[in-house]
């Protein structure tokens, strides 16, 4: 490790531990095939391809890799799922689909280093044994798409992918499928839709895995593209060495992104909870901007819930609890859950004392209207409702009662709906309207009496008939 | 003076008169043909006072209704912008056949709608954007109704219907980004290119062009690129750090 270098202004910091972004911006680094090689590249596939699919799968379970998506589901047991007796094709989809808000790791794992995540999906396919793997990037990496085809025919070239992987026997084409720019086609079942070329309305659960029924009826693994990389570093390491990596039952590393008001924004592969939201911002990112202070963090995505700097929280239960302030929280998937937030895809976006909470909130709550798919009617209205009640708040129209509706409205979506957007879309706004109320409410005046065009129209129909 | 008739639904039904949907056309209707005979007992008026059966019908005065713009008439339609002159008119061509061969074989033999995405990133590539030829052409490559091409092509943001400028600008307005100036920068691109964003409406009509048909401007929703803010993307080239005062040199890169 010692002997790589990075482009100057790019070093990783020194709390970082890279395994998965070990080439990105490195000196000297390209997405050739070569370069890939020359690094140790696919020495790990030909050990995978020597061992049992059973025992790949074991490795990944004792590793304790849970999927960097954004639910945290360990990858092993995923695999598990496909049922025993199962007759059908078996696929492979690396989710690529990288749109949650705040979230900026899958760009540079496809754009710099494609074969890594190659590797990781030839091993992964070998051990859940499909013999087509496919590729749904989102549409918004139009580069990223061209340097995954070129490295997949070059890896087909060397006799990497194709038929009898190098004198295995075992058989593998990989495609990659673009996108069109919804946010849905993140969630496993609305991707594989509109894989199917449909519109990517999420399926109804159960059955609560496409293991059991994925694509084209038949079982389906769904990985996030850092998860698959991770299968790579796991077969190298060994499960055991791997889960010695971050904390117990949160192992190995992740990629942590962190952008908004903070110095240097950037991504950081760390040790999953080894680094304190304190190290994180202060340390890694150096502190806020100037004359500034931290009010706010999205922990994971912007759906996950807001935390306030000043806040403290108990972790754990009966003899283990502890108090622990905001800054003192370990970032991984358990104590985040414990906060009342989440780890989600790891995208920090941090909010300093110059942001009016009103136009953070309904920035978000444009965006799930926009990206809500119409499915469900909780969702679909529901979003749009909260967009207008948070226009009214962000514009100074609003009255206080109109804090107590968009909270209403948010909790009325909330477990409701067919897949996670409808809590995706509720939970950002319940937690800010819940941390920030006072905040809110103070923009809202009961001297307001705002009307929507709507309103108008139907009033003038009702004084008439009155 | 013409009479509005409402002409019953037939008890039984004569194929032979029956017009059927053509085959593989956006804007396909059923075409109910006039009956050669009017059964004066069967006439329904659609007045609710009492009308007196008139006597004689004379068949020139009888005006049929038209019927409402079905609802893929409303949504298969591709409006001239200044940015049409960019593109060429869809045409197939032996090349375009090949691609979409190659993309079809990607997916198994019987699921070959599947490759309904890949096709309409080929044709909105080549064409600028996604016409009601292209809509039928899709269609009958993938052997499916055409609804379902344009199903898939209503829903995605990442399709449009109009022709964009020649330089697309997407800018992504998402919190990071929002954050670092987003909404600065594309006030300030739209005030270099003479863009009016004043009509656009995110889920109906989210793409601006200019009046000399060159820029186009839209809001993305997250680029995935948040540690740069702003980013923005012009046609598939990305941007990064584009901060407002940048714009005129985001431009001259273009046209230098």
């Amino acid at each position: 490790m010692s002997d790589i270098t990075y482009l100057s202004g790019k070093e990783p910091h020194a709390n970082e531990h890279r395994l998965i972004f070990k080439n990105v911006d490195r000196q000297g680094w390209d997405t050739s095939i070569d370069t890939y090689i020359n690094d140790g590249g696919y020495e790990m596939l030909k050990k995978g391809l020597g061992m049992e699919p059973k025992a790949i799968t074991e490795e990944v379970k004792t590793s304790g890799l849970r999927g960097r998506g954004g639910a945290g589901f360990p990858t092993g047991i995923k695999w598990g799922f496909i049922p025993p007796n199962n007759t059908k094709p078996v696929y492979l989809i690396c989710n690529a689909d990288e749109s949650e808000p705040g979230t900026f790791k899958d760009r540079y794992i496809c754009h710099q280093d494609p074969h890594q995540l190659i590797e990781g999906m030839i091993i992964s396919s070998f051990a859940v044994g499909a013999h087509t793997a496919y590729i749904y990037i989102r549409e918004e990496f139009p580069e990223a798409a061209i340097t995954l085809e070129k490295a997949i025919a070059e890896a087909r070239e060397k006799g990497f992918l194709g038929q009898n992987i190098l004198g295995s026997g075992f058989d593998l084409e990989i495609y990659v499928h673009r996108g069109a720019a919804a946010y849905i086609c993140g969630e496993e079942t609305g991707l594989i839709e509109s894989l199917e070329g449909k519109r990517p309305y999420p399926r109804i659960k159960p059955p609560y895995f496409p293991a059991a029924m994925g694509l084209y009826m038949a079982p389906t693994i769904v990985n996030n593209v850092e998860s698959l990389c991770h299968v790579v570093h796991i077969l190298r390491m060994g499960g055991e060495e791997y889960v010695k990596l971050g904390t117990p039952r949160n192992s190995g590393t992740r990629i942590l992104c962190v952008s908004g008001d903070v110095k240097n924004p950037g991504y950081f592969e760390v040790q999953v909870g080894k680094v304190t939201f304190r190290e994180l911002l202060y340390d890694m990112c150096g502190g806020p901007k100037d004359g500034r202070e931290f009010k706010a963090v999205i922990p994971g995505g912007s759906s996950s819930k807001v935390l306030r700097c000043e806040e403290s929280f108990k972790i754990g239960k009966g003899d283990d609890a502890k108090d622990l302030a905001f800054w003192d929280l370990p970032l991984d998937f358990d104590t985040l859950a414990a906060a009342g937030s989440m780890a989600g895809s790891g995208g920090v976006i941090v909010m300093d004392d110059s942001r009016r909470m009103s136009w953070v909130l309904n920035n978000i709550t444009h965006f799930y209207a926009h990206e809500s798919c119409g499915q469900c009617t909780p969702c679909r209205e529901g979003s749009t409702w909260m967009k207008k009640v948070s226009d009214r708040i962000e514009e100074g129209k609003a009255t206080p009662e109109d804090v107590k509706t968009l909270e209403e409205i948010a909790y009325q979506i909330d477990g409701k709906t067919v897949c996670a957007f409808g809590e995706a879309s509720a939970w950002p706004v319940e937690a800010m309207v819940d941390k920030f109320r006072e905040e809110l409410v103070g923009e809202t005046s009961e001297d307001n009496n705002f009307k929507s065009a709507e309103r108008l129209e139907q009033e003038k129909f009702l004084s008439s008939s009155l | 003076m013409s009479t509005r008739i409402v002409v019953p639904s037939p008890r039984s039904i004569n194929r032979s008169q029956l017009s059927y949907i053509r085959p593989h056309s956006p804007s396909g209707n059923i075409e109910v043909p006039k009956p050669a005979k009017i059964d004066r007992d069967n006439l329904v008026y659609e007045s609710e006072g009492e009308i007196p059966k008139a006597r004689k019908i004379n068949l020139e005065h009888v005006h049929y209704l038209t019927p409402e713009p079905s609802v893929l008439e409303q949504n298969v339609h591709s409006p001239e912008t200044p940015g049409t002159e960019n593109f060429e008119p869809f045409a197939i061509s032996a090349d375009l056949e090949e691609k979409a061969n190659n993309r079809i074989a990607q997916y198994p033999a019987d699921q070959k709608r599947s490759a309904v995405l890949p096709l309409l990133h080929e044709v909105q590539h080549r064409f600028g954007f996604i016409s009601p030829e292209s809509i039928d052409w899709v269609a009958k490559k993938l052997d499916i109704a055409p609804i379902k091409v344009v199903e898939v092509v209503t829903f995605y943001p990442g399709f449009r219907q109009k022709a964009p400028g020649k330089l697309h600008f997407r800018v992504c307005r998402t919190l990071s980004c929002a954050m670092g100036g987003s909404y600065e920068l594309m006030a300030k691109l739209c005030e270099a290119t003479g863009i009016d964003r004043s009509s656009a409406d995110g889920h109906k009509d989210p793409i601006s062009v200019s009046p000399c048909g060159r820029y186009s401007v839209e809001y993305a929703e997250c680029l995935a690129s948040c540690g740069t803010a702003p980013v923005c993307l012009v046609n598939d080239d990305f941007h990064e750090g584009v901060a407002a005062d940048k714009v005129q040199d985001l431009i001259a890169q273009y046209n230098g």
